[in-house]
């Protein structure tokens, strides 16, 4: 059928449908002037329409909630292998996992069938033996150790080591807020066993809470290296994970904002995610909780965390600041691996009196103190000259005087009771406050060049314009940069 | 960056525009398939309709992929077809139909790409009317129609003999 005879078609069969007379078939019918073609296939369409009932008009969306639902898994007492399995004991990402004895060395183990689409192929295949290979090369007691992928009855299998305890999500859903001293042990736990996999250039790129497990003698395990690869692997195909159909890699609300945007990932992915665990963790509420996972994943690439602090004050603060810095949404300003964040956990909290805040309110003292000054050195210079110059330049020093002194007085204010919003503050008003401070310190140098016959007056003055010039371009933005990155 | 900010708030929003009769943790488990297609792919988006566009299209490959994956393409094969007409009109077991209806949206796509995105956009992506008819730019009296003939077409390609 040629383009224009479809088109034909298409008009024919709307204009039938338009009709309300009842019978849309017997009008094409009458169309006596039409291509019969035309005709025969309005009516061929027509009659399908009419038999079409609720064909394709319920989306699929709201009635493909099946292919969503997990397989159906395998009956107690099935044989795998040589592995009989005892239980189902969860549903992950990749499959059901079931606790089964391994008949050969009657041991239990932990034996995950692997989704058939994440060994579709060769190379898939392949990509999982050499993630299997390089987690079952870890061997610590933090980690969940892998014995062997078995290709078993056409489907394959990883068997790992059988953990029995109960996951931190667990601990968390339970809704018992842990005490400050065993979130500082668990922490270091987790850390330590995700740096020993970090230092031999494995990246978990799943942790979380369901991920992680505390036995019964309360020994961490993390769990699930199977999803990690080699990150010295350097394939840079980090597509052919995500984009892989039917299968989430990484659980959204854990991952790192390079994650979700599909960038290549490292080391500071997991930390990242230790971050939102460690804070959930802590406290109970999910540092990115949104109403919904795509809302969630626009918080974690776009807002900012509430600090733990405020959430829960009593946590020690070496875990606050951690969490603070495991969160940076940029790669380069978290710690470089969970190596670097156990040692962050393990040093003592840092002294509150040297903190920067206390430097910078003091500064922002001395400046305001130095604008008092100015001011005055301002109305002597006018009296001793009185000249309408000295005049003008009493007046300019005494209005910037008070709007800057206003300004910094306002920082303070802010910094001491909404220090979340000194950041904004600060960029907003800086360029104005440094705008003052410069045009004070001219002011003060016209003056001592007024005053040049008096060379010790002059020199006063000289002085104090160069403190506010100094105060302006080098002080205050260093004391105001520091106090505004740490919050 | 700024953009996938936008159209991922723009798309929360909808999502969270009171929960839709139906829509399931399952229907946020696509969504978070969808979104990790989006942005494993590097497409990037124009605009909202194009976003639109191609969260359906990637939709149907994921539901299609899984359809499958899970042999409904056997399954499909197997059906009877005496009673093909009757369980098409009362849109049983439509997952089984996925792949299939994959491969006659396909032709579809050849003769008519504009019915195929409607259907895109229908069926895969869940839009109304309204909101398809917004992403394609035509009005929905006109997207009403062709969305007919749309329907009626392919449901010939699946059962050609009423």
């Amino acid at each position: 059928m040629t383009p224009a005879e479809r088109q034909r078609v298409q008009a024919l069969f709307e204009a039938a449908l338009d009709r309300d007379d009842g019978d849309p078939a017997a009008w094409v019918r009458a169309q006596l002037d039409e291509d019969p073609a035309v005709r025969d296939e309005v009516l061929s369409l027509l009659a399908h329409h009419q038999h079409a009932g609720e064909f394709l008009s319920t989306s699929i969306l709201e009635r493909a909630t099946d292919l969503f639902e997990p397989e159906t898994g395998l009956a107690p007492g099935t044989m795998r292998g040589s592995y009989r399995v005892i239980r189902e004991i969860g549903r992950g990402g990749m499959g059901c996992v079931y606790l089964a004895e391994d008949t050969r060395l009657g041991r239990h183990v932990a034996l995950k069938a692997v989704a058939p689409d994440l060994v579709r192929d060769a190379s898939h295949r392949e990509r999982l033996r050499r993630e299997a290979r390089a987690a079952g090369a870890l061997s610590h007691p933090g980690i969940c150790t892998v014995y062997a992928l078995e290709d078993l009855d056409g489907e394959t299998y990883l068997a790992s080591e059988f953990v029995d305890g109960a996951t931190l999500r667990d601990e968390i859903a339970a809704g018992v807020r842990p005490a400050p001293e065993q979130v500082l042990a668990t922490a270091r736990d987790i850390a330590s066993a995700l740096a020993a996999a970090h230092d031999r250039g494995i990246v978990h790129r799943d942790l979380k809470p369901e991920n992680v497990m505390r036995t019964h003698d309360g020994r961490i395990k993390i769990l699930d290296f199977g999803l990690a690869r080699l990150d010295a692997d350097g394939t840079g195909d980090e597509s052919a994970f995500v984009t892989r159909a039917g299968v989430i890699v990484g659980t959204p609300a854990y991952m790192a904002p390079e994650q979700l945007t599909g960038k290549a990932v490292d080391a500071r992915a997991d930390v990242f995610a230790f971050g939102v665990l460690l804070y959930e963790y802590a406290c109970g509420i999910h540092p990115f909780a949104a109403g919904s996972p795509i809302a969630t994943m626009a918080r974690v690439l776009d807002s900012q965390v509430t600090p733990l602090v405020d959430r829960c004050p009593d946590l020690p603060a070496q875990v606050v600041d951690v969490v603070a810095r495991c969160l940076r949404k940029l790669p380069e300003e978290r710690f470089g691996s969970a190596r670097e964040v156990v040692g962050a956990l393990s040093r003592p909290p840092a002294d509150p009196s040297r903190s920067p805040s206390v430097w910078w309110l003091t500064h922002q003292l001395a400046i305001m103190l130095l604008y008092v000054l100015s001011a005055v050195r301002g109305w002597q210079v006018r009296f001793w000259f009185g000249t309408p110059l000295t005049v003008g330049i009493f007046m300019f020093l005494g209005v910037g005087a008070a709007v800057a002194g206003i300004i910094r007085g306002h920082l303070a204010f802010t910094q001491q009771f909404n220090r979340r919003g000194l950041g904004a503050e600060w960029r907003r008003l800086r360029l104005p406050l440094r705008l003052i401070d410069l045009g004070m310190a001219t002011a003060l140098v016209a003056d001592a060049l007024i005053q040049a016959p008096w060379p010790v007056s002059a020199v006063w003055t000289l002085a104090l314009a160069a403190a506010l010039g100094m105060a302006a371009t080098v002080l205050d933005p260093a004391t105001s940069r520091a106090v505004v990155d740490r919050d | 960056m700024p953009v996938v900010y936008n159209e991922l708030r723009r798309l929360a929003a909808h999502y969270m525009r009171g929960e839709r009769p139906g829509q399931t943790i399952q229907a946020t488990a696509l969504v978070h398939e969808v979104y990790l297609r989006l942005a494993g792919a590097n497409a990037p988006w124009h605009d909202e309709r194009h976003f639109v566009g191609i969260a359906a299209r990637a939709m149907r490959q994921i539901l299609v992929d899984r359809a499958r994956a899970r042999g409904a393409a056997k399954r499909w094969a197997g059906l009877n077809r005496v009673s093909l007409v009757d369980s098409l009109a009362v849109a049983a077991d439509e997952t089984i139909m996925l792949p299939a209806l994959d491969e006659a949206l396909t032709r579809l796509e050849a003769i008519d790409p504009e019915q195929a995105r409607i259907v895109e956009l229908r069926f895969f992506g869940g839009l109304s009317i309204d909101e398809a008819a917004a992403a394609l730019g035509i009005s929905s009296g006109t997207l009403k129609r062709r969305w007919a003939l749309a329907r009626a077409w392919l449901h010939r390609e699946l059962a050609p003999s009423l």
